[in-house]
Parts: C-alpha cells; structure tokens; sequence
C-alpha cells in the first residue's frame, strides 16, 4: 500500500505544479503551457494508475476505501508541510515517482 | 440571487457552526478516541496480559470455566481475544439475580484463570459519551444525531461558501493571521472531505431508526424490536427442555466454522441452555473480518450433537449499503495503519470544528480590537471556545490521571474516573471565566501538556509498565498510548508558547483584508 500512497502522492504534486501559481513559487520560473498540460495529464495518469493498482491487489472494498484514505493523508501532509518545506517535498515527490511503482511491483 | 443564495449558505454555515461547534468538536475528539477503544482498554487495565493468539484453546479456557461456575445460567456470551484485546471475556445471565444479574469476568488467555482488573471504563467512556453523551437514553442519541446533521450541513454549506474549491485546493499560508485560520479550516475541511462526508452522513445511516422512524414504525405495527430481530437475523432462543446433556466441546464447533469460511476470525459466540437437551451455539465473526457488518457472517449449532443448525440470512442490497456505512464509520475491519490513518482524519475534523470556532470569534474580536472591553456575548464565547477545546483535553488527561491514581480497591472507582473527567472540563470552565482569554489559552494549553507529557511516567511509576517496559516486550497498545500522550504533550507546549508569548502584529494586514472582503472570499458571518 506504501508504494501506491507514493504514486498517488506524486499525482498530486504534480496537479499542484500544474497550476501557474504553485510551478512559480515553487520552481522560481513561470511555467510553459506544454509544461503546465503535461504536468495536469501526468498528475491525473498517476491517480489512476494508482487507483487501478490499489484495486487489483487489494479488491473493490478494502482497494477504493485505502485508496481514499492514503491520498487524503498524502495530499494533506503536501498542503500543509509545502510552506514550511518545499524544497524537501519536491524531492519527496520524486523519489516517489520511482520508488512507489518499485514498491508496488515488488507488492503484486 | 445566485450571491444571494451564497450568503445565505455563508449564514447558515457559520450560525449553526457556532451553537453546535462546541458540542461537534467534543463528539468529534472522543469519537477520534474510540478508533483507539481496546487500545485504550488495554491501558486503562493493564492488570490483563497479552498472549499469542490460539482460538482453539482459548475456547476449551472458556467452556472449562463457566461449567464450573455458570452452569446454572440461562446463556453464555464468550469473547475470543484478538489482536487488539487481550482478554478472553466470558459472561453470563445470573438467574436467581433478576434481569440485572448478568456477570462478565474477563480471563488470561493462557492459564483461564479471572484476572482482577482494576474496574474502569477505559476507551468504552469515550466510545459511549461520542454517541450519548452521558445523557439518559434517548435524549443523548437524539442530540448526538441532530450534530451529525449538523456537520453535514456545515459541509455542504461550506463547500457552497467556499468559492475557490479548485483554485486554492493546495492553498495555505502560514503565518497571516485570520487569513491562515481560514486556509487552514478550508484546506482540512476540502483535503479531508470525503471523510468528513462518510462520517456525518454514516452517522445518520446508523441512527436511521431514529431519524426516520415512521417506515419501520408502520411496517412492523409499532414494534421496533421485531425489525432489529429481522434486520440482524436474531431468532428467539429455544426453550430449555430440562433435560441435562452435555455441550458439545466448543473447538469442534470452531473447526466446522473455519470449514465453512477457512481462515475467519471469530468474534464473539453465543450459548442458550448450556447443558441442557436444546443447547445452541451460536459463532459470529468479527467485525475485523470485513468492512460491513455482515449478518450472514453467523453459524448456529445443536449444543448437542454440533450439527450446524442455519446460517445467517444473506443481505439485501439495500442493507448491504447501510451495513457498509456503518463499517466505514466505526472502522473495525481498520489494521494498524489504516487505523492511524483513521485516527488522523478523526483529528483533522476536529481541528476543521475548532478553526471554525476561534475564526467566528477572531472575525469579530477585530471589529472591538480598539475598545477596551469586549461586548459580552463575544467573552461568552470565548469562555465557551477555550472550555470546550483545552478544558475537553483537560478533562480527557484527567480521566487517564484517576485511571493510575484513583486506588484500585476503592468501591466505585470506575465513577471516579469519569467523575474526573467532568471535574476537570468543569474547573477550566470556571478558569476560563476568571482569566482573560488569552491567557486563559495558554495556561490551560501549558496545563494540558504538562498532563499529558506526564502520563507515561505516571505509567511507568503507578503500573510497572512504562515505555522501558512495554517497548521491551513488543506491547505496541501500551507503548503506542503513551508514545501518543507524549506527543500530545509536545504539540500543546507549543501551542501554550505560541498563545503565551505577545500576539503577533497582525493587526494591520487583518484589518487591511477587512476592507475589501468581497475581493478572496464571500463572508462567512
């Protein structure tokens, strides 16, 4: 479940970076639109992916009831440590993007 | 119209967020505490010893002791212990003692032998006042329901209030006075929201026979008992027949059910007439086993020869639903770490009430900043603000306080523990009404810390079973609980800092954001 509460917390960071204002207080520079679609679509793939993986190894109930509880935790600890931290959570993020389908290869 | 639909949202939000915050934010914390109930048990009696697990000998334990000192009784209720209690629980009904004389003892799971335990309520307190209130039946139920409406209302009103649900989604900025207040109350309430939904909207679903009762009223010709009976598949005991037989050895029984549902978990198992010709047995599952409750999840035998006698009626799809909810809500099918996780969201709705509370008042506190005194219905509520959130952490730290002080030998004192509880939430009633607010604040938050910081070490010194002790052995409840007060403890020291030390100049960027309020957000009050 660790490695699909990390998919799911890169997919939000991502979402976050898609918007104009969070890509510049966070990275220092404005944002291309290429760059802003490609973060919105990337955010949304890693929802789904780890939607569709938290499903399939841990079945309808137990999977959507998880799925909802690790990204509620995930996105609320992005919120509120972003101000005080962000350059740790950026890094968070993506050493989520490799370590969480690690984790869940290594889970299924 | 369409502001003026908004406003009148933003009206409602905030008037019946303020009269019922206080009462929200109290159902709201203990209800957060019952995610920890056996755990909480566990440390509120630490007189019962954990052991590994093993059904099977743990019921022989269980049958062995109530032939030999309940064999009289009408019925038996056995409690097998799992990886959150400790105890095997058996209990019975006395006859020759009335309708009241019904007797639970709590044995060590490996020798079956009664522990003494000291008598306390622990984590069942908690568990009960979040639902009732200590309220008589059924006034608490009815108010406890009437806030779930409440918090559903605030929810959808707070959404309908809160313009920028996108746009500020990942939005909060610390440090800005009001401003964070309202980020932070906005981005709890949104982030956390589909648990905040589940949990209002559940609470409902599981009073729904007293919400909406005409259905059942009408259907069932007035009598309610009939249709729980239908609903959870309870059929009436059978009749003893007076003829002595001896019970079928219970671990049998266990080994058809585990045929049945290989690896379940058993919760709890039934007897009518023990002993006698009509003996019948009933397994039920746990409630861990699953995410809703399932009535089919039941075994009835003969006592007498184990055959098995029915199953549990399947679920509609309807009760499916409402099953589903409830499980949800009290999340037993929770392991570990979804039940942290359980425990967090607890508290992230709770801090969603409580900013709430402290925005209504410093909203208008800053329209007074310059008169020497504040109006007096503004001090009620701060009085009401700062006894309803640090004098409720008071009393719960002084509930945990009489558990390891109040002498185990004295008559009653499971009452004393609750009797502290009240004692304390009713003594910092009465300091917040002497000492002006903001001090009040901080006094109370620093006398919060000190208790809780200090639990383990009272712990430790009162019981033996400090965190030197508990971490040692691997009692994870124990050293959890404690680890837990600790943090608690930490978290208030620096909320008491933060409220001790001069306020901050604010003032000039609040008033500022004052002037043009239509500008971020509609006005909420």
């Amino acid at each position: 479940m660790l490695g699909i509460a990390l998919i799911g917390f890169a997919g939000f960071a991502a979402l976050c970076l898609a918007m104009e204002k969070h890509f510049s207080d966070l990275l220092g520079c404005k944002p291309r639109p290429q760059q802003v679609r490609l973060l919105r679509v990337a955010g949304w793939l890693l929802l789904m992916l780890s939607l569709v993986l938290s499903v399939h190894l841990r079945g309808w109930g137990h999977g959507l009831v998880e799925w909802i509880a690790v990204l509620m935790a995930g996105v609320t600890l992005w919120v509120f440590v972003l101000p005080y931290q962000p350059r740790l959570l950026l890094g968070l993020a993506a050493a989520s993007l490799v370590l969480g389908p690690l984790l869940a290869v290594l889970a299924g | 119209m369409k502001e003026g639909f908004r406003q009148a949202m933003a009206w409602l939000h905030t008037w019946t967020g303020l009269i019922f915050g206080w009462l929200l934010f109290a159902i709201f914390l203990t209800g957060t505490l019952s995610y920890f109930k056996e755990e909480i048990n566990h440390w509120s009696q630490p007189e019962v010893r954990r052991h590994a697990l093993d059904p099977v000998n743990s019921l022989g334990l269980a049958q062995r002791y109530l032939e030999a000192n309940a064999a009289h009784a009408g019925s038996w209720m056995i409690r097998l212990p799992n990886a959150r209690e400790a105890a095997l629980s058996v209990s019975w009904r006395d006859p020759e003692a009335g309708r009241r004389g019904f007797v639970s003892k709590s044995l060590d799971a490996q020798t079956g032998q009664p522990v003494e335990a000291r008598d306390s309520r622990g984590g069942e307190f908690f568990y009960r006042f979040h639902f009732q209130l200590e309220m008589p039946y059924p006034f608490g139920r009815w108010l406890s329901t009437f806030c779930a409406f409440i918090m559903l209302v605030g929810l959808v009103t707070g959404i309908i209030t809160h313009k920028k649900i996108f746009k500020e989604f990942f939005t909060f900025r610390p440090g800005k006075g009001q401003r964070s207040w309202l980020d932070g109350h906005n981005a709890i309430g949104v982030l956390v929201l589909p648990f905040h939904l589940m949990i209002s909207y559940s609470s409902l679903v599981l009073f729904m026979y007293m919400v909406m009762p005409a259905g059942i009223l009408a259907s069932y010709s007035g009598n309610t008992g009939d249709y729980f009976n239908e609903l959870f598949g309870r059929d009436d005991p059978p009749k003893a027949a007076n003829v002595a037989t001896p019970l079928v050895p219970l671990p049998t029984l266990y080994a058809k059910v585990q045929e049945q549902v290989p690896g379940a978990r058993i919760g709890y198992i039934q007897l009518h007439n023990p002993g006698d010709s009509n003996a019948q047995v009933t397994f039920t599952q746990a409630s861990a086993d699953n995410i809703a409750y399932k009535r089919s999840a039941k075994w009835t035998f003969d006592g007498t020869n184990g055959a098995l006698l029915s199953q549990g009626a399947p679920e509609s799809g309807a009760m499916a639903t409402a099953f589903s909810f409830a499980g949800l809500h009290m999340g037993n099918f929770a392991g570990p770490w979804l039940r942290w996780l359980y425990f967090v969201f607890g508290v992230a709705g709770t801090a969603v009430i409580g900013t709430g509370l402290v925005m209504w008042l410093g909203k208008r506190q800053l329209k007074h900043a310059k008169s020497e005194h504040m109006p007096s219905e503004l001090r009620l509520v701060e009085v009401l603000n700062i006894a309803s959130m640090s004098g409720l952490l008071l009393a719960v730290a002084g509930f945990f306080w009489a558990n390891r002080l109040v002498p185990v030998a004295l008559e009653g004192r499971a009452d004393w523990e609750v009797n502290a509880f009240f004692l304390a939430w009713l003594l910092s009633l009465v300091h917040a009404v002497l000492r002006p607010g903001r001090r009040a604040w901080g006094e109370q938050l620093a006398l919060g810390a000190l208790a809780f910081a200090l639990l383990p070490l009272v712990n430790g010194l009162t019981t033996g079973q400090g965190l030197d002790h508990s971490l040692q052995v691997g009692d994870w409840a124990m050293a959890g609980f404690d680890l837990t007060a600790l943090a608690v403890g930490l978290f208030l020291a620096w909320a008491a800092s933060k409220m001790l030390r001069a306020p901050k100049p604010v003032a000039k960027r609040a008033s500022r954001a004052a002037k043009k309020p239509t500008a971020d957000v509609v006005e909420v009050g």
